[in-house]
């Protein structure tokens, strides 16, 4: 199709009308319906119907346009042998500078089809249960538009041609998630969460803006056409000190938006904000924006494998991390979301050894099951009446079925069960690092997939079984606008993965060979048939360990109310100091805090007291002060006796003689 | 300046003394001003001034040949005639008032 | 050193005697004695004006000035009764020997630049070259014609002040 533009311009669209009217409509009945101390209350019918037809449809159109431009492409490039040329549409020449140019244009290839097709899809499942869920929310407009804008943003982003339009896309994604995080403005803790989020992406933005430089400075042009410029300038480990600098500032802005250690702090609290943003933003599609970036620049970093071995073991590191942490959350928001910072990690491993294809593969696979995963929580915390702590549900599998069987479902596929679609996406990550060598990346891939099942299925068993606690016995199921977008999504987590089944189970690589056309394949060694289906054996041994573990400890019905898995505390009693700093997160934040954020306020508490206020103020005081000085001085001479005033003439008069004398 | 022009005898004493007398005599006079506590006596001060800067003009009129400069004299005498009446007046009402015509307690101008 | 002759001699006398008096006068401390030595400075400067071929000045002098003004100022002091100048400790020493110096420095500086200053060469004798020894006449003849406005302007300067004396001086009931 020939509109590109249309896809990020409905988006848009629907922020601007549903921002109007959300501000038109929004002080004046605020201030006459309800006192000032009320509670807020919900929007009028007709306004939730016209923001709720504007937000979907704009992001459903936006889909529609999406699949009909991506479903020929890809149908036509799996037909011909070496893929389609990418589609590129130039709309307006935004920047002339000299030698540089850059053009608001839009690109279609494999890599930007795939991430379209899962972000408008998913983002419409999202905007559909949203109208069920902030039903009840008197910043519904406020709510949509930003969603919208956000999907604007996201869309600019995977559609763009060059990285400074990129950029534009990023910075927007950014801002939305500032926005969304701190939907509830008015608690300090979300507002909060929404700065540090803010902040935290522009620490990885700075690189990022660094790295753009460089791409320019290197390429002369920003456009992704330098990716083929790359292949042929250096070759593969003759790589210069620039390509080396770019790709690390680059993966810098790519660890500030996908959340790898240490930037990833700010994820967890952004669990402060509306569940479907926790869905959308957080697990499904500007997370995954910086895995996209490194996919995109793959040729780049394949020219530094330095770079590439840091990528891996910076994404293994964290997906450790974040999963040792996970164990010990008793936020269903929480574990999902370190859930997710871990995940992400999977899919810089797999870029890091070279699998690009497998990072994107994981990328779209976690879509799905996260953002059922999000959405189910969203549906789990609703009926218990907003309760969020997982000590206090129980035993839900009956009274809210088809949130159970969908989050069951997604769990099954986020731990890589076989035959949903973690275990493929999963799969060939490990796959990938084990046919590079890269053992010791494979090992820790391993491990984590064993905390990660047992982590995930800790959450179904203390939700859905054991015995009631809390407000479990009056939990009821949401409503269809909820529900419905739960089962679209489980059947997306239980068959995604079919498109990327592997040669050793039979499969044709189709991903693989989709995304060839796009992103980078450097050599890897082929396995022995052998070998691979013994790993996928293992792994999936590793699974289904940490899912029983799980169950016994948590899925039993338990003794006393309050003690959830008498074997968990035993458990724990033991690691002793170990598992304190577990459940204190490792004390990352506290950290950060002594690290960089202290002396950061020090300095600046320095520079208002001791220099501007002291110094600066200081001048301006002392000058006023000399000025009275002078003035007291001078006053002396006001006595108001004429003779002085006489003399005072006469010496101005000897002095003027003594002049016209000298001269 | 010899003082000699033509028709006129020559001055007798060398004009610089004249014009050294004058300024002497304007000096006594400044320090009178600024000195006496008086006004009457500043005024008397003052007057002996204007005298040096009459002798001044008499002498350069004498130099010059140049009758002006007595006119000047004239008329600055019979200013300062005027003068002194009026001032004197002014002194007059204001020692009504102030009962002392000392110029130091004229200090209401002070800061 | 010019030759010694009689107008040496009496310019000597007479600048003596003023200067004399005018110091003498800056020094006494009763207003009437200061009065008096002014007077005598006058006579002085009345004769060094006829050294100076100026007779009406010298006239003038003695008339208006010794003989009106002065008397003027002597009247006022018996009116006024004013008695020697009080006695009190002058606070203000730094204007009395800041005065001092100035008023030396003054004197001697303005000698020295009078001194100095050059003369102009001279011109060709106009109406007002003095004629020995018509003199009067001629200052008669200069008053009435290059200066008669001048005149006519000093004569209401008079009337002016004597009109203004007259008003200063009276009492407030009236």
């Amino acid at each position: 199709m020939k509109q590109l533009w249309l896809i990020p311009l409905l988006p848009l669209a629907g922020f601007l009308l549903n921002g109007l009217v959300a501000l038109l409509f929004a002080s004046a009945r605020a201030e006459n319906e309800r006192g000032h101390d009320q509670p807020k209350a919900r929007l009028p019918y007709a306004q939730r119907l016209f923001h709720g037809v504007v937000g979907v449809g704009s992001v459903g159109l936006a889909a529609v346009l999406s699949f009909a431009a991506v479903v020929p492409y890809t149908l036509s490039s799996m037909a011909s042998p070496e893929g389609l040329p990418p589609v590129v549409q130039n709309v307006y020449t935004w920047i002339t500078a000299g030698a540089y140019t850059v053009d608001v244009a839009f690109r279609l290839d494999p890599l930007s089809a795939l991430m379209l097709s899962f972000v408008t899809l998913v983002g419409t499942l999202i905007h559909v249960y949203s109208v069920g869920y902030m039903q009840e929310e008197e910043g519904y407009g406020r709510y949509f538009s930003f969603l919208n804008l956000f999907m604007f943003a996201m869309l600019t982003l995977v559609l763009a041609d060059n990285l400074p339009f990129l950029f534009v896309g990023w910075e927007g994604v950014g801002l939305c998630s500032y926005l969304l995080i701190g939907y509830y403005y008015d608690k300090d803790f979300p507002a909060a969460a929404g700065k540090k989020a803010f902040i935290a992406n522009r620490v990885g933005d700075f690189g990022m803006v660094l790295g753009i430089f460089g791409v320019f400075a290197l390429f002369g042009r920003g456009d992704f056409s330098f990716v083929e410029l790359a292949k042929h300038q250096v070759l593969a480990g003759d790589a210069p000190l620039g390509v080396y600098a770019v790709c690390l500032l680059l993966f810098l802005g790519a660890c500030g938006k996908s959340a790898q250690f240490p930037l990833y702090v700010w994820l967890p609290d952004a669990m402060a904000g509306p569940t479907p943003v926790s869905a959308l933003i957080h697990a499904a599609t500007m997370v995954t924006a910086g895995v996209y970036l490194v996919a995109r620049c793959s040729t780049l970093f394949v020219l530094a494998p330095d770079a590439l071995t840091l990528v891996a073991w910076i994404g293994a590191g964290t997906a450790i991390f974040a999963a040792t942490i996970g164990l010990a959350q008793n936020d269903i928001k929480k574990v999902l979301a370190y859930s997710t910072v871990s995940q992400l990690g999977y899919m810089f491993l797999a870029c890091g050894v070279g699998a690009f294809s497998a990072g994107i593969f994981h990328v779209f696979t976690h879509a799905f099951f996260k953002a059922c995963l999000f959405l189910g929580s969203g549906s789990v915390i609703m009926s218990m009446h907003h309760e969020q702590d997982m000590r206090k549900m129980g035993a839900l599998s009956r009274r809210i079925p088809q949130t159970f069987w969908t989050m069951l479902v997604s769990t099954l596929a986020i731990a890589g069960v076989f035959p949903l679609a973690g275990f493929f996406s999963k799969d060939m990550i490990l796959g990938s690092a084990a046919a590079s060598g890269h053992w010791a990346l494979y090992a820790v891939g391993l491990f984590t997939a064993g905390l990660t099942a047992f982590y995930m299925f800790r959450i179904v068993s203390m939700t859905f079984f054991g015995t009631a606690r809390g407000h479990s016995e009056s939990a009821h199921e949401s409503p269809a606008t909820m529900t419905v977008p739960l089962w679209i999504l489980a059947a997306c987590a239980a068959v995604a993965g079919f498109a990327g089944v592997p040669a050793a189970l039979g499969g044709s690589d189709r991903i693989a060979r989709f995304l060839d056309a796009s992103v980078a394949h450097p050599e890897i060694h082929e396995m022995s048939r052998g070998l691979e289906i013994s790993l996928m054996l293992l792994s999936l041994g590793v699974a289904v360990t940490g899912l029983v573990w799980a169950w016994r400890w948590y899925g039993k019905a338990s003794g006393p109310a309050g003690a959830v898995s008498p074997e968990a505390e035993a458990f724990f009693g033991k690691t002793g100091a170990l598992g304190r700093l577990v459940a204190d997160k490792w004390n990352v934040d506290e950290g950060i805090e002594a690290l960089v954020l202290s002396p950061f306020r020090k300095i600046g508490t320095f520079l208002w007291r001791g220099f501007d206020a002291l110094f600066i103020d200081g001048i301006a005081n002392a000058s006023a002060f000399l000025v009275e000085l002078l003035g007291d001085l001078l006053r002396f001479f006001t006595t108001g006796h004429v003779r002085n005033y006489a003399l005072a003439f006469t010496l101005g008069f000897a002095a003027l003689v003594a002049y016209v004398w000298m001269s | 300046m010899t003082g000699a022009m033509p028709g006129v005898a020559p001055m007798g004493v060398p004009p610089g003394a004249f014009l050294v007398v004058a300024t002497l005599l304007f000096a006594i006079g400044l320090a009178g001003v600024l000195l006496k506590r008086n006004a009457l006596s500043i005024f008397l001060s003052i007057e002996l001034m204007m005298n040096a800067v009459n002798l001044l003009f008499l002498t350069y009129a004498r130099m010059h040949g140049d009758l002006s400069g007595q006119m000047i004299v004239f008329f600055v005498i019979a200013v300062a005639a005027a003068e002194a009446a009026v001032g004197l007046a002014i002194f007059v009402a204001l020692f009504r008032t102030h009962r002392t015509l000392d110029v130091d307690k004229a200090a209401l101008l002070k800061w | 050193m010019p030759a010694w002759s009689g107008e040496l001699v009496v310019f000597g006398f007479a600048s003596a005697l003023a200067l004399v008096f005018a110091l003498l006068m800056v020094v006494v401390k009763t207003p009437v004695r200061s009065v008096l030595s002014l007077i005598a400075t006058f006579f002085g400067l009345s004769v060094l004006a006829i050294l100076l071929a100026a007779p009406f000045i010298a006239a003038l002098q003695i008339f208006v000035y010794a003989g009106a003004i002065l008397v003027l100022f002597l009247f006022v002091i018996m009116l006024l009764n004013l008695r020697e100048e009080a006695a009190e400790k002058d606070d203000r020493p730094v204007q009395r020997t800041l005065g001092l110096l100035v008023a030396l420095a003054l004197g001697g500086l303005l000698a020295g630049a009078t001194l100095r200053a050059p003369v102009p060469p001279r011109g060709v004798p106009t109406r007002a070259s003095i004629p020995v020894p018509d003199e009067i006449p001629a200052l008669g003849r200069l008053l009435f014609s290059d200066y008669l406005f001048a005149f006519e302007v000093l004569s209401l300067i008079l009337l002016v002040a004597a009109v203004g004396a007259l008003l200063l001086s009276k009492r407030r009931f009236e």
